[in-house]
């Protein structure tokens, strides 16, 4: 629109049309700016690590993020046999991986790689990363002990937490792998293993370099922590954060199948099947259910769905979406309205049923309709939190925020953590939308008045 | 029947075929409004049933006092509290958040290569669960660790509690509203994309243009707009139940409960069905009357 530009009213006109659209253009992108704050404020705080965090006054990046190699050495040391020399390697690697975790919490330190050398050979190789240790340490293998020599090793620990992080052994020599040793690296190792994580072998070098995509790997173990907060359900074991994921997207998928399909044949008989004026009550009757509110009737709704069973399985969380929804009814019917009657008297002549109607006919020529709707089922329910709360007592039926909800208000669960998950919840929607945002935004502004 | 059909006459056929043809919608419509009656309405009057009642899980319905349940409910202070909340809540709903989008659509209006990537932007709020931005606003807010508190500091100001604090949880669980953007930011953009250009362009040869086009030709045309968006906002206002309660429970002592979370709370906290049932037929009430009231403006507006 190019207005004050096309009168040429003299220059007072240009003069306040230019003033208008730079005060529109400062004040819009100051807007933008707050908008996008929290949510790169989040996108920050998910990639911090576990000290950095809690630090006060928040900086607004993430500190650079340090990979840390230790070698320890276990020339001229006798074992009985192999296994020994595995389990000892096993012992110092652990150590030497919680020690440094613990006592070097300051120094951004995200992934620590523990080498075995014997007669200069690399033998052992263990890699963890500081999300893993930490959920060793919070809900797994040390959940509620304190990081010490005797703790750690206890009654064979350090095997399942070798097991658990990961490593490689071969007797026979792995591949090598040149390194090059700091001083400055070997000093502040030696100097945390000194006294109370006194490993069997010998710290003969150590390195730290600079890996920035390790922040980004922090997200792996963010996906994967629920199965340790939660280890006892068996689903979340195996699939971790997904299991919401997925729960979310039966949820969701259920509901737009089902809203397609009930609100398009409701709209497709009131509209093409029944008088104006019948067609008109049959609407309100659909249109009035939309308009109480869900806080007056979760109540009644919750009751009766217990007395059917409908609760704490997926029954309950499907079964709000099995009747078609007033205002989807409304958007259907008006453009059911828009085909001409012409069509389905044709094919009405020639023998044709409803159902025929309405699948072959109907449905083919109603596909931006379709995508509307399912797009406003999304819209609309995918921000539902307390129904689902309500009826799910189990943990494997959680919906993504109900899963979110009862992680943050997990007392232990670190900030990073819960921001890594809110922030992997809302990424692909978002991706999503700026992709599709043209029929979003059509979409929208189809639906006229909705909040 | 065969018999029937192949001899009867040509308007016994006629009349069967009408009544088919009348019956089937109502077949198609039957499993659509049986299911909108049990899962929609029966609950409704379910709740005004319950509320008649000294409800008992166990043997229901228990004891019936008439409405006993709703005399109890407005002699309790926590009952007109929750109303007092809700209010509260509503006021600054709509003194932080409501004109927040109307500024943004006006000045979108205005962008000329800005304008697709900023209403992409400004749609990202409707698609952001609150849980989400619970958990992200709950760590701004943080009383130790949180921005809030170091902004306050920069200022000279004493840190506060944030939503521990029965004085501010309100304000801070609104707050994040103030950002604006989501749906309504497009609503009122289509708005005033419809205001016709001819009176736009008259307006402009009048010597009506910059902020002057803004107060005296586009508000006033897109008034209907703003208008319903108010009492929209009202209404999901009164609704108000995930934000609080994910922020704070209700609490602290009781200063975010709302209707919904009182409602909540007499059913889960206190097992008073009856109370609980009473309240949400007030509710529903209360909201029918609103939702009335816009239905009305919106069918003025259309004829």
């Amino acid at each position: 629109m190019k207005k004050g530009k096309s009168n040429g009213h003299g220059l007072g006109h240009g003069r306040s049309e230019r003033f208008l659209k730079t005060v529109a253009v400062i004040v819009s992108l100051l807007f933008a700016a707050v908008m996008l704050y929290p949510l790169l404020f989040a996108i920050s705080s998910s990639m911090k690590d576990n000290a950095k965090i809690y630090e006060v006054p928040p900086k607004i990046l993430p500190d650079p993020a340090n990979s840390l190699t230790m070698v320890f050495d276990y020339s001229g040391m006798m074992f009985e046999n192999d296994e020994q020399q595995k389990d000892v390697m096993m012992q110092d690697s652990v150590l030497s991986m919680f020690a440094i975790n613990s006592e070097m919490a300051q120094d951004s330190i995200m992934e620590i790689h523990v080498y075995g050398i014997k007669d200069g050979k690399i033998i052992f190789h263990s890699r963890a990363h500081q999300m893993k240790l930490q959920m060793e340490c919070d809900y797994g293998i040390y959940k509620a002990s304190a990081v010490k020599k005797a703790v750690l090793l206890h009654e064979g620990r350090h095997i399942r937490a070798c097991e658990s992080i990961g490593y490689e052994y071969d007797g026979n020599g792995l591949d090598a792998k040149e390194i090059k040793f700091s001083q400055e690296a070997h000093d502040k190792a030696s100097a945390v293993l000194a006294e109370d994580f006194r490993t069997t072998g010998v710290l003969a070098g150590a390195e730290t370099h600079v890996n920035n995509l390790l922040n980004l790997e922090s997200f792996r173990y963010y996906l994967e922590m629920p199965s340790y907060i939660y280890p006892k359900s068996e689903r979340i074991a195996k699939m971790g954060f997904m299991t919401f994921v997925l729960n979310s997207v039966i949820v969701i998928g259920f509901a737009i199948i089902a809203q397609v399909f009930l609100c398009s044949i409701t709209a497709f008989a009131i509209s093409k099947q029944l008088s104006p004026k019948a067609g008109k009550l049959v609407l309100l009757f659909f249109l009035g259910g939309m308009m109480v509110p869900f806080a007056s009737i979760m109540l009644p709704q919750l009751i009766m769905y217990q007395k059917m069973g409908a609760y704490n399985n997926y029954a309950a969380l499907l079964l709000p979406f099995l009747y078609p929804y007033g205002f989807y009814v409304y958007l259907y019917k008006g453009f059911f309205d828009q085909i001409p009657n012409s069509y389905f008297e044709a094919a009405s002549l020639d023998g044709a049923g409803s159902i025929y109607l309405y699948a072959k006919i109907c449905m083919p020529l109603s596909k931006s309709i379709i995508s509307l709707i399912a797009l406003q089922t999304f819209i609309g329910n995918w921000n539902d939190f307390f129904w689902a709360w309500l009826v799910t007592e189990d943990q494997n039926l959680w919906t993504l925020n109900v899963a979110l909800y009862n992680i943050s208000n997990n007392m232990g669960t670190k900030q990073n953590a819960i921001m890594g998950l809110a922030v992997v919840t809302i990424a692909p929607v978002i991706l999503l939308s700026v992709l599709f945002s043209r029929q979003l935004k059509q979409s929208i502004a189809a639906s006229g008045v909705k909040g | 029947m065969k018999a029937t059909g192949k001899t009867g006459s040509n308007s016994k056929k006629k009349s069967n075929y009408i009544l088919q043809k009348k019956l089937t919608p109502w077949c198609i419509l039957f499993f659509p409004m049986a299911f909108t009656l049990w899962l929609k309405y029966y609950p409704i009057f379910s709740a005004f049933f319950i509320s008649l009642f000294r409800y008992d899980p166990i043997n229901p319905p228990g004891k019936f006092i008439g409405f006993e349940n709703y005399t109890g409910l407005f002699g309790m202070q926590f009952y007109w509290d929750a109303w007092k909340n809700t209010f509260v809540f509503l006021l600054l709903q709509l003194a932080m958040c409501f004109l927040t989008p109307l500024i943004q659509a006006l000045l979108l209006n205005e962008l000329t290569r800005l304008k697709k990537c900023l209403t992409t932007l400004y749609i990202l709020p409707a698609l952001i669960p609150t849980s989400v931005n619970v958990i992200i606003w709950k760590w701004i807010w943080h009383p130790d660790y949180g921005v809030a508190n170091q902004i306050a500091k920069s200022f000279g100001w004493e840190p506060q509690v944030w939503l521990s604090d029965p004085k501010l949880v309100k304000f801070c669980i609104i707050f994040p509203g103030i950002l604006g953007g989501g749906l309504m930011v497009l609503l009122y953009l289509s708005a005033i994309q419809g205001v016709s250009t001819d009176i736009m362009e008259s307006a402009a040869l009048d010597g009506c243009t910059g902020f002057k086009r803004i107060f005296y030709i586009i508000l006033p045309n897109i008034s209907f707009m703003v208008f319903i968006q108010f009492i929209i906002s009202v209404i999901t206002t009164m609704q108000l139940l995930d934000a609080p309660y994910m922020y704070a429970s209700g609490g602290p002592s009781g200063a975010s409960t709302t209707q919904g979370i009182f409602i909540y709370n007499a059913f889960n906290q206190d097992l008073n069905y009856g109370r609980g049932s009473a309240a949400s037929v007030v509710l529903l009430i209360v909201i029918a009357v609103l939702t009335m009231v816009q239905m009305r403006f919106e069918k003025s507006e259309k004829e």
